[in-house]
């Protein structure tokens, strides 16, 4: 099933002088994670808040879920999750008070809400500190207190802006675990985020973002297949002795082969080099401990889009 | 607009305030000064024969005086503060509209400015022992109290959704509430005493009788000879129209309070109480000086004119509270409109230098 969760096709806004989103056209499927990725800047929070209905773009359509959040924002806010990436709690309320209240205004009957809230409590890990007044919670826990906030009504579209930002290595794998799972249940997942590493292993399509406009799958395609770096690790040396035996084997010159900490870096053109290389390697009797890209595909993409873009 | 969605928002924003501690010693230091207030009332309106009227009035003023003081910081910032604090934006988002959350932060900011009220209501019943408070003195003064602490908790709320910075919206509300409560008297005065219109008294006097004696009146006490009199004088002098400016006082709500509120009067006419010497007096405004007078102590049917007593003043003029709190209603309406379009999302136009998130 590949119905689109959220369609946006030339969406532009500026705010007097400043242009945050100049064209933005994608596309987010249900039933899976798509990441947003961008520098700083470069419009995806003002993005995230014209499809969670809060901002009118000056040209260009949204669609959630078919419905236009200009012209029915309810319709739209029904279906909507939104997470933002400045949260707000209300201080002297407790967590539980907290979603419960958000349920009631997305609403939800009394008896509905206090159960959503007590479910949610327990899928974000806050059961523990459910009547703790809100001030009291961490950075990290108040950022589960805003994920279970945007769940409280079951949304089938979710806005994520940077939510893995202070969170403990836990709860990060939580949170990807969490994400996967909603996104089987067939939701529309939107994530920004600017931990590449993090998103990579989350994500199942990517937008990329860049000074307001989003980059062409064409120069997307371009950039995820330019020469990238890959570490190599040998089980029986320290990088520097293992230089000259890889050099040997790939016909290239020692001297020109960087080593980082424990490891030797090479150049391929493509995956396929790669691999060829690989094989040259094991085939020369030379005991390859590690073999990984020294980048994932986002980073690296990523990377190369904005120096494309300097 | 969704009642429930309305009172769900201001349920959340009653719960933070019951929450906070400096809340209950805001009200504690209000009871302490309604003590003294009552107390001192008490001593002051010894000498009326029924007190409870003086120290009823004396207490809803007071009342209203704090309302006032306080409903600006307690409504001034409560759209553009929970912008700042990041919890506005998760509220929009929900099925909750712009009128669920700008009327709910209203009510939330009235039944707080009416918890002053509260706390006055045991004074009043007090007061109202002392005797002199008819029914519908009470009846009319809490509802114009209550009504009043409700335009300006609107007017509060309505000016924290239209300018972006709390500070500068909780001290807009104070210029606006101090327009209506010192601005309108400073007005009226101003105004007032800068339009003169030239007053022309005619007058002669006795000087003696005709028989040069000093005066005419037989040890009878029956008229024994003709009075001679002195010449015609003519005296002209600026007077001020304060009658052309009086209904500047009328969107004041203490007058309002006054103007509404039926009055008692003692046995000379003369009033027993705030509410009717504020009355008397802004009913005085309306009359207008005599331009042309005349004062003929020669004349057969001459004697000293009393000046009219409060209770012919106030029967002879028009009452202006209704027109007073109807300004003051389209003043609430308006802004809470403006409000309205400037909170509104999906947001086109943004106030300048804020974010909506």
């Amino acid at each position: 099933m590949t119905t689109a969760g959220i369609v946006a096709d030339g969406v532009r806004r500026s705010f007097g002088d400043v242009h945050a989103v100049r064209d933005v056209t994608l596309e987010a499927r249900a039933g899976a994670v798509t990441g947003l990725v961008g520098p700083n800047g470069s419009g995806k929070t003002t993005l995230l808040l014209m499809l969670s209905s809060l901002l009118a773009p000056d040209a260009g359509s949204i669609r959630i879920g078919g419905v236009d959040p200009v012209a029915d924002p309810a319709a739209a806010r029904a279906m909507l999750g939104w997470m933002p990436d400045a949260l707000g709690a209300w201080s002297s309320l407790t967590a539980r008070e907290t979603i419960a209240v958000t349920g009631r205004l997305y609403g939800l009957d009394r008896e509905r809400s206090a159960q959503r809230a007590a479910e949610l409590l327990g899928t974000v890990g806050l059961a523990d500190l459910a009547d703790q007044p809100a001030r009291v919670l961490s950075r990290g826990q108040k950022q589960r207190l805003g994920l279970a906030r945007a769940l409280v009504h079951d949304p089938g579209v979710l806005l994520l802006d940077e939510p893995a930002s202070g969170l403990d290595p836990q709860a990060r794998i939580d949170l990807r675990v969490l994400l996967r799972r909603l996104a089987a249940e067939g939701r529309t997942i939107l994530i920004s985020s600017h931990i590449l590493s993090e998103l990579e292993e989350v994500v199942d399509d990517a937008v990329f973002l860049v000074a307001g406009a989003t980059v062409s799958s064409e120069r997307i395609a371009a950039a995820a297949t330019r020469q990238r770096t890959w570490r190599v690790r040998l089980a029986d040396r320290d990088a520097t002795a293992a230089v000259l035996p890889i050099a040997q084997t790939l016909g290239l010159d020692a001297a020109l082969i960087p080593v980082d900490r424990r490891d030797v870096l090479l150049a391929f053109a493509s995956d396929a080099t790669a691999a060829a290389g690989l094989q040259a390697l094991v085939g020369a009797g030379l005991p390859v401990a590690e073999f990984s890209a020294a980048q994932g595909l986002l980073e690296h993409t990523f990377l190369d889009l904005e120096g494309g873009d300097r | 607009m969704n009642l429930s969605r309305l009172w769900t928002i201001a349920r959340l924003e009653l719960t933070q305030r019951v929450r906070t501690v400096s809340w209950y010693v805001l009200l504690g230091i209000f009871a302490l000064l309604l003590v003294g207030v009552t107390a001192l009332s008490f001593l002051s309106y010894a000498p009326v024969e029924e007190r409870g009227a003086g120290v009823y009035s004396t207490v809803v003023y007071i009342t209203l005086l704090l309302a006032v003081l306080v409903s600006p910081t307690l409504s001034g910032n409560s759209i553009n503060g929970d912008r700042d604090a990041a919890t506005l934006a998760p509220v929009q988002v929900t099925l909750a509209s712009t009128g669920d959350i700008l009327f709910g932060k209203f009510l939330a900011a009235w039944i707080t400015g009416l918890a002053f009220a509260a706390v006055a209501a045991p004074f009043l019943i007090i007061a109202t022992l002392a005797g002199g408070v008819s029914a519908w003195m009470v009846i009319i003064s809490v509802a114009i109290l209550v009504v009043q602490i409700g335009l300006i908790s609107a007017i509060g709320v309505a000016i924290s959704g239209i300018l972006p910075r709390p500070l500068f919206s909780v001290a807009a509300t104070y210029l606006v509430v101090a327009a209506l409560t010192v601005g309108t008297p400073i007005a009226f005065g101003l105004v007032g005493a800068s339009i003169t219109s030239e007053v022309t008294q005619t007058s002669r006097y006795v000087e003696r009788c005709a028989d040069n004696s000093d005066d005419c009146w037989g040890e009878d006490g029956s008229q024994v000879g003709e009075w001679v009199c002195s010449d015609w004088e003519t005296y002209t002098w600026q007077q001020p129209r304060f009658d052309r400016v009086w209904w500047m006082l009328a969107p004041n709500p203490f007058v309002i309070l006054a103007d509404a509120t039926p009055v008692a009067f003692d046995r000379h006419g003369g009033t027993v109480d705030l509410f009717g010497a504020v009355k008397h007096g802004v009913r005085s405004a309306q009359l207008a000086p005599e331009l042309e007078s005349t004062w003929d102590e020669c004349a057969r049917d001459y004697r000293y004119s009393n000046a009219p007593s409060a209770e012919e003043v106030i029967a002879q003029t028009v009452p202006s509270w209704f027109v007073g709190l109807g300004l003051q209603v389209l003043l609430a309406a308006g802004l809470l409109w403006w409000a309205w379009a400037r909170t509104r999302t999906p947001a086109r136009t943004l106030p300048t230098g804020t974010r909506i998130a």
